[in-house]
């Protein structure tokens, strides 16, 4: 028998129950549906994860010390680049947007009056080049209250939730104690010029910005930085961006090239998390499609058993009885991965529009994502093809169990069943 | 051509068994057009399906044409029943989401024959059996009568060596029974085909050429 004759009993058969095909097709519809929003949810939110994290944090990439990523949590200042400016300008020369950083650990030190009590918390503290800083990051855009740092003066911005909890506004004095880059204990006075509401949390919660020149001068770094931070090119992979600071880097045999991934290890996490999630909706979908395709196909078997019975006596093989049983199943995910794909992208549409509001409760939540307030969801093509592909495997091997019951039977028996 | 040797088949449910063929010998020739009579429970059934590579003599030989039957396999038994068996059931067991054509056309689509050659040759048989103008309707559009000729048209289409009718009849009325009875005897004259059909029927009986009683799982005449 030939596939085009068996496709179309097959639809036909189809179309026998039109409102039992549909109502199953769209529980499979439902289930890839579910998969897609959330496929869309989870690239959105690593997407802007992704960007928070590079516009905000580290750049496409940095050059460090070779030690300074196996401790970069500490933010040890032994581990910096001795004459920074010299390798920025290097890079420059290549044509790169580049910017250096003198990142530390400190302890920001409030009194009572003008703050509303006495108070300490660790932060992390970036001196920034306030001129050249934004060739990479993108934080004047984010000063929320007063002004951006001048440069060469005692001036600090502070992180939007940093500022909240202590309850810091513009023109009031902090003091950060840390130690300088040979081990001594250091006391900076500085007064906030500013706030930045960001929406990367990591900084919104834990940053102090004050003028690199002002940091290198408390911290005896001695023309030294922490980090050279270079920003994505356009039309330029990571891979070619990393290539080609590395060329520049090449006579220095202390210093390294590492890109935003490497550095933000939690960003793997997220990834991880993000492929667990969506197995375990992809696992929901099965069970969807398990229980609705097989229980439909296991009725149109029943109904037909006389009808199969008769096909086969005449000569259809069981192979070919079988064939057009699943060929019906197949249908039926074909049907539901249209209906879930269509579904799925006003959905996703409407996420990448409007996005979802939940910037409150992740305030709460020390997650690694850099994201804050409304996600987005994000078009990703490859997952409605896939969608197609898992409802119709779906049905065909969830159908499997019914259909090869339908031909084990003899065929006289089938044909004695009275339907 | 068909040589039914000795034939014995029994059917155990639980503890009882049931003898429903105990000794069947039978001879056909090419052309016949033999009725298989006896009171319900006399194995009719039980027989036409074992002519028709539908089930298994627990003893005893079919052979037709000289090839053995009851040593295929049950894909060899598919094939055979496609190439060489027209089956025309009591309840008519036509496709409902196809039309009378589709239906009739359904045995030739197991041959891969030709599609122009399927359209011709279905068309001429259903024109045969006098449905000419129903082609495009579906079952439910037809009477039990019209229904039966389209299950005849679809076992003929193929031109079997054979075709086994079980209780052809029994779902029609007399006058429509009577009719389709003729229209297989015409048939069977003019193509030559083998007609074997049961029935409990006094009337369809006297339609047959020949007359195989059976009686509790015997021949009880007509057996040559
Ligand atoms: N699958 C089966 N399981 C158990 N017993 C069966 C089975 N098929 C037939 N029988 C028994 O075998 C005997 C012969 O049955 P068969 O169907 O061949 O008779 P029949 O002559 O066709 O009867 P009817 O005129 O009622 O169709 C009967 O007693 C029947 O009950
Ligand atoms: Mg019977």
């Amino acid at each position: 028998m030939k596939l085009k004759q068996i496709v179309s009993l097959a639809g036909k058969n189809l179309l026998r129950h039109r409102r039992r095909t549909i109502i199953t097709a769209g529980a499979v519809a439902v289930g890839l549906l579910m998969f897609i929003l959330v496929d869309s949810l989870l690239t959105g939110i690593e997407e802007e994860s992704n960007r928070n994290l590079i516009w905000f944090e580290t750049g496409a990439a940095q050059v460090i010390h070779t030690g300074y990523l196996a401790e970069r949590n500490d933010r040890p200042l032994k581990y910096a680049i001795d004459d920074a400016a010299e390798v920025e300008a290097e890079l420059e020369s290549a044509g790169l947007s580049a910017t250096s950083r003198i990142v530390f650990s400190g302890e920001l030190i409030v009194f009572k009056d003008p703050f509303p009590e006495d108070g300490s918390v660790m932060v992390t503290v970036y001196g920034i080049d306030p001129e050249d800083d934004d060739d990479v990051y993108h934080l004047p855009q984010t000063v929320s209250a007063g002004d951006f740092l001048e440069p060469g003066t005692n001036e600090a911005l502070l992180g939007a939730w940093l500022a909240e909890d202590i309850g810091a506004e513009v023109g009031y004095p902090i003091t950060i104690v840390t130690r300088t880059r040979q081990g001594f204990y250091q006391t900076i006075d500085l007064e906030v010029a500013g706030i930045l509401n960001t929406p990367n949390p990591v900084i919104n919660r834990t940053a102090v910005f004050m003028p690199e020149g002002v940091a290198a001068d408390y911290l005896q770094m001695g023309g030294a930085a922490t980090e050279i931070s270079v920003a994505s090119e356009l039309g330029r992979t990571l891979p070619e961006l990393t290539r080609e600071m590395q060329q520049q880097i090449a006579g220095a045999p202390n210093l390294r090239v590492a890109d935003w991934r490497t550095l933000a290890a939690d960003a793997v996490a997220i990834a991880e998390a993000k492929e667990s999630s969506s197995g375990i909706v992809l696992l929901l979908v099965f069970i969807i499609a398990a229980v609705g395709v097989s229980n439909t196909v296991l009725m149109s078997t029943l109904e037909r058993t006389q009808e199969l019975g008769m096909m086969r006596a005449i000569g259809m093989r069981d192979r070919e009885v079988m064939t057009t049983l699943l060929v019906e199943a197949a249908g039926i995910g074909l049907l539901g991965g249209i209906i879930g794909i269509v579904l799925g992208a006003g959905g996703v549409a409407l996420m990448v529009e409007r996005g979802i509001d939940y910037g409150s409760l992740i305030r709460d939540t020390n997650v690694g994502y850099r994201v804050t307030q409304v996600i987005y969801g994000a078009w990703n093509l490859p997952t409605f093809g896939r969608a197609l592909v898992v409802g119709v495997v779906i049905s065909v091997v969830t159908a499997f169990v019914p259909v090869r019951r339908a031909v084990r039977m003899s065929v006289i028996d089938s044909l004695r069943r009275t339907s | 051509m068909i040589q039914v040797t000795d034939i014995h088949k029994t059917y155990h449910s639980g503890d009882t068994s049931v003898y429903a063929l105990r000794g069947v010998s039978l001879d056909i020739d090419a052309g016949e057009f033999v009725a298989i009579a006896g009171p319900s429970g006399s194995g009719k059934s039980t027989l036409l399906n074992i002519l028709g590579c539908l089930d298994h003599p627990d003893q005893g030989t079919v052979s037709v044409d000289g090839r053995e039957m009851v040593q295929l396999d049950s894909r060899g038994r598919a094939d055979y029943r496609r190439h060489n068996l027209g089956f025309v059931f009591q309840n008519f067991n036509l496709i409902p989401v196809l039309t009378a054509f589709e239906n009739v056309a359904f045995s030739l689509n197991l041959l891969n024959i030709p599609e122009q050659e399927i359209t011709d040759r279905t068309m001429a048989i259903l024109r045969e059996v006098g449905l000419e103008g129903m082609e495009h309707r579906r079952p439910s559009r037809l009477s039990g009568g019209q229904q039966q000729r389209v299950a005849i048209a679809r076992a003929l289409v193929k031109n079997p060596a054979i075709i086994l009718a079980d209780e052809p009849t029994a779902n029609l009325d007399s006058e429509t029974g009577q009719a389709i009875l003729e229209t297989m005897r015409t048939l069977n004259e003019r193509h030559g085909t083998t007609f074997i059909f049961s029935t409990h029927d006094p009337m369809v009986m006297e339609f047959s050429r020949r007359l195989v009683r059976l009686q509790d799982g015997r021949v009880a005449g007509g057996a040559t």
